[in-house]
């Protein structure tokens, strides 16, 4: 089976809003002030508040979802290179390095916000698309 | 550097329950609009026996079983000297709404760079569901040391 895949796939997120951070917050489990509470994070020396790596992470797992499905996802992982903050775009893409002949597509991952600071670099495996059975 | 006596630190098995509200919220937040996580009828159009759950939610459900702050409390780290470093997940088998999973967290490794300015710590998740390895993870943190 050799499906298609596309060499380069993009997913643009944001900007990121107190709201967003707030829902990530009571989604997660991370309450960490830094994320929420303006003057903690200008006291930590940012200018707004940090986006969750995690959420940028969340991003990433869209970026390939919404191409392949959730069920074809094997491995997903990032480093977190720096931090977006409040109000950021961020943006995303994949590209295409290998797929072996069982049809597992490797993509390098990238992320920066619209300024151009670096947030996450990474890497992800998709399975082969499984054929959808006939209903 | 951390105590050496924490590596291999494990946390006792918990079983947390993927709750629906929970990955609502969750995609909310995140932006995720796609049906197959909240519309079971559009689960199962796509194939599935009900409805799936985003790439890195797992880690509500870890923070549920012992967050990061929990184990960095017992290390005797402050929260606000640590940064996430890196994140990995290795996906065995789709989890889905309604599940049981069964978490352990490990501190598998902890070591310095910068001549001790740096400590990174290493905790590895495993995610079970009816004895059967769905997902593993590992979170890399990195602490910033105070300068002697």
């Amino acid at each position: 089976m050799n499906a298609p895949r596309p060499p380069r796939i993009e997913l643009e997120c944001g900007p990121v809003s107190a709201l967003d951070l707030a829902l990530y917050a009571a989604a997660s489990g991370d309450h960490n002030p830094l994320h929420l509470d303006a003057d903690v994070a200008k006291a930590a020396g940012f200018e707004r508040p940090v986006v969750h790596g995690m959420l940028t992470m969340a991003f990433c797992g869209r970026l390939l979802t919404s191409h392949f499905g959730v069920a074809a996802l094997r491995s997903l992982s990032v480093r977190f290179l720096g931090a977006a903050v409040r109000g950021d775009r961020i943006v995303l893409s994949g590209t295409l390095t290998s797929v072996d002949k069982e049809g597992m597509a490797t993509y390098e991952l990238a992320g920066h916000n619209d300024a151009g600071k670096e947030l996450v670099a990474g890497t992800a495996r998709v399975s082969a698309p499984a054929h959808k059975a006939a209903p | 550097m951390i105590d050496f006596r924490h590596i291999g630190f494990a946390t006792q098995p918990s079983t947390v329950a993927v709750d629906p509200w929970r990955v609502q919220l969750f995609c909310q937040a995140i932006g995720e609009a796609d049906p197959i996580y909240r519309d079971e009828s559009a689960a199962r159009d796509a194939g599935h026996p009900a409805c799936l759950v985003p790439p890195t939610f797992l880690r509500a459900i870890e923070a549920d079983h012992c967050s990061a702050a929990e184990i960095l409390e017992i290390l005797g780290i402050p929260v606000a000297s640590v940064m996430h470093a890196e994140q990995s997940f290795e996906y065995h088998a789709p989890v889905h709404v309604g599940d049981r999973i069964e978490v352990t967290r490990t501190l598998t490794d902890s070591y310095d760079k910068r001549d001790g300015a740096l400590t990174f710590i290493v905790l590895d998740s495993h995610f079970r569901r009816e004895g059967e390895t769905v997902c593993d993870s590992r979170q890399i943190i990195v602490v910033r040391n105070p300068k002697e």
